[in-house]
């Protein structure tokens, strides 16, 4: 039993079974992208074991093709399984088996990457000091702690833990969130509308607003906007059910037990250990046209616990790299006078140049083990 | 797979906790941040302005931008407020009356209004004051519109005190200077508009907020509503017997509501049109409405002409052409 499913594992005609797949997954995925939107035929093809269809009548999930984490899995199983069917130990093998570790490390790189990495925008205009990040896409709702003057204690719950009727606890908060409504995509009006109910508010901001839920949005250059109502209760009941949602760019406040609180509900933030100043943005264009030659940031960088105070020039192609984020020049206001960076957090980026490099030698060793084995043979014979 | 399971799963759920130094203050150049541009929620309006004597500023509150005490002898007491709302808010007169109302004034004519306008100016730009009040209280109030915002400027307090603190006002109003843009609280934007060619006669009016768009017909006598909504926007029956009830015609239900409706064939697949005359419930002018409802994965579009009866008959042809070849 166990040497039947090694064989199957282990065999060549998986491998390519395996890659023709991915083949079609890719030029299925791509095309996708036209009607899903980038995010999601991402999400869809490539971030998922099965790539899923639902008939029109009814919400059933029927998976239909392998997706890119059942294929990288095999396809990695098969690799590993492979080398120990076919490895015969000798010298004339060990490009080989570099080659594998190679392709082995490539995929896993990438599994860690996906895992692990993060994209953030970091939108400054000039003059303005930031030490976070934004996600693009996910939220977060923040209860600030904002009573010392010095410094403010955040608790932030992903937007991910926002599910109806659940009650929300964390030792740092002195009152539990219950969520009593929450859309992950939504829209608010200001008077009563088709479609549109209205908001059942205890306290804040809210009352005489009316929201309907949306589906989530699928174009890569727009985002949901999501609202949700969050009962707020200490040990004596609630202490008012506020509205909060990414429509609304203002926290609100409410004191509780001699403590100042901020709620909001906010995208998704990534501090820093330091500060970054956009200083001045350039957007160089070539003389009397307007087609762009050159986009640059010049932001200050400073690190108040190592004292670090520099000048940086961020331009296409020239990232700044530090403390394992990599800050891009992305996009720029209209008006000139503002700049997003895009950062990325990303601490397997090196396994690709690893498995490359592993590669390489591998192919070169077995090369070079060859050429040596075919001219010492046929000098002999 | 059980290991990208956990792998994928881990940190990415757990509630954070941690301490962060104050947030600086944005740096108040700030000029106008485009609407659609990803910061532009994380962004307060920045409104710059001289504090006269003997005011107190005090934290605005949620809708608040700013906001001030104002101390009196014998403890009479002011509050001023500057409020951005988006959209015209319900325009000057209804603001105005809403205001007399608050001190028991009757209300008063668009024509009357105009009477009682002070030209005053805030930011650069000329605005009207109105100025409302009773034997113990005082309004002293302001509505200028700039682009989507309509903005509030308010001195509400004890009668005496008002009046007295009135040049004070103005000359805050005259102090204030607007930079950053995105307002609080900032309101959906409408959905995605659809491709559509309106008949040359058809005049595009101004949509308001509840519409994606409006076309007026011959003066306004006939107007083309249109309007979208999430899902199926509550449904086909109710949307048509909202229609009936807008032309004082009885709900209808069952096989009578049935036999009021035809399909129209569109671009995007097939749609409900349903026709109707009555009285419009508003004016008692005799009105014909014909309204069509399209139903699209996630999303239901309204089109509605509505208005005299000759000309909505005149114009039923280009409507249902119109409707049937709009692109989603």
């Amino acid at each position: 039993m166990f040497e039947r499913v090694f064989k199957i594992f282990s065999s060549l005609k998986l491998t390519v079974i395996l890659l023709a797949l991915g083949l079609v997954l890719v030029f299925w995925g791509t095309m996708a992208q036209v009607h899903l939107g980038l995010f999601k035929a991402q999400n869809d093809f490539f971030r998922s074991f099965f790539i899923y269809w639902s008939p029109e009548w009814s919400t059933w999930r029927i998976p239909i093709f392998p997706g890119g984490y059942l294929i990288g899995w095999l396809l990695l199983l098969n690799l590993f399984t492979a080398h120990f069917r076919y490895y015969q130990p000798g010298q004339k093998k060990y490009g080989i088996v570099m080659i594998h570790l190679g392709v082995m490390l490539l995929l896993l790189g990438q599994l860690l990457t996906d895992t692990f990495s993060s994209e953030s925008i970091l939108h400054l205009r000039t003059g303005e000091t930031k030490n976070y990040s934004e996600s693009s896409r996910q939220y977060e709702l923040a209860i600030v702690d904002t009573t010392d003057p010095q410094t403010d204690t955040v608790v932030a719950i992903p937007a991910s833990r926002l599910v109806a009727g659940r009650d929300l606890t964390n030792p740092a908060m002195p009152f539990a969130v219950r969520v009593e409504r929450y859309y992950s995509n939504s829209s608010l009006v200001e008077k009563p509308a088709e479609g549109y109910e209205p908001i059942a508010t205890t306290a804040g901001f809210g009352s005489g607003i009316w929201w309907r839920g949306l589906p989530h949005e699928t174009d890569t250059d727009k985002r949901d906007m999501p609202s949700g109502i969050m009962d707020l209760r200490g040990p004596q009941g609630s202490l008012g059910a506020y509205l909060v949602s990414a429509y609304i760019t203002r926290p609100q406040t409410l004191v509780y037990n001699g403590h100042q609180y901020q709620l909001s509900l906010r995208p998704q933030r990534y501090y820093m250990p330091f500060n970054i100043q956009l200083l001045e943005f350039k957007h160089d264009k070539y003389p009397g046209t307007n087609i762009p030659k050159n986009f640059s940031s010049r932001i200050r960088l400073t690190r108040p616990a190592t004292g670090e105070d520099r000048e940086v020039l961020i331009y296409m192609n020239n990232p700044l790299r530090y403390t394992g984020n990599t800050y891009y020049q992305a996009s720029f206001d209209p008006d000139d006078k503002g700049t997003v960076l895009q950062v990325v957090h990303n601490p397997s980026w090196l396994t690709p140049y690893f498995s490359c490099v592993l590669v390489g030698i591998g192919l070169i060793v077995q090369f070079v083990t060859h050429l040596v084995w075919f001219a010492t043979k046929r000098k002999t014979s | 797979m059980l290991g990208s399971g956990l792998l994928v799963g881990c940190g990415r759920e757990k509630i954070q906790v941690y301490r962060v130094p104050k947030p600086e203050a944005p740096p108040m150049e700030q000029a106008e941040m485009p609407a659609d541009h990803p910061d532009a929620t994380a962004a307060s309006p920045q409104l710059k302005w001289q504090t006269p004597a003997g005011w107190t500023e005090v934290a605005p509150s949620e809708m608040r931008v700013a906001s001030f005490k104002v101390a009196g002898k014998d403890g009479q007491q002011a509050d001023v407020s500057v409020i951005p709302l988006t959209g015209t808010a319900g325009g000057e007169l209804s603001n105005v009356n809403r205001w007399r109302n608050q001190v028991g004034q009757p209300p008063v004519s668009e024509d009357e209004m105009r009477k009682l306008a002070q030209p005053v100016e805030v930011a650069g730009q000329p605005a009207t004051l109105y100025e409302q009040n009773n034997e113990s209280t005082r309004i002293l109030a302001v509505l200028q519109q700039r682009g989507d915002l309509a903005w509030f400027f308010k001195m509400t307090g004890d009668n005496q005190l008002v009046a007295q603190a009135k040049p004070a006002f103005v000359a805050f109003l005259k102090s204030v200077q607007f930079s950053a843009s995105a307002p609080a609280p900032e309101m959906a934007a409408a959905p995605n508009t659809p491709q559509w060619n309106a008949p040359a006669d058809w005049t595009e009016a101004p949509a308001g907020q509840f519409l994606a768009a409006k076309f007026e017909i011959a003066g306004g006598q006939a107007a083309v509503n249109i309007s979208s909504s999430s899902g199926e926007g509550g449904g086909v029956a109710p949307n048509i017997n909202r229609w009936r009830r807008q032309l004082g015609l009885p709900a209808l239900e069952g096989a009578a509501l049935t036999k009021t409706m035809t399909t129209l064939k569109t671009a995007s697949g097939q749609a409900t049109l349903a026709e109707m005359s009555g009285a419009d419930a508003r004016s008692g002018q005799p009105t014909s409405l014909v309204g069509v409802i399209v139903l699209l994965p996630g999303q239901a579009w309204f089109y509605k002409l509505m208005g005299n009866e000759q000309i909505v008959a005149a114009q039923k042809a280009a409507f249902t052409k119109f409707v049937s070849e709009v692109k989603y």
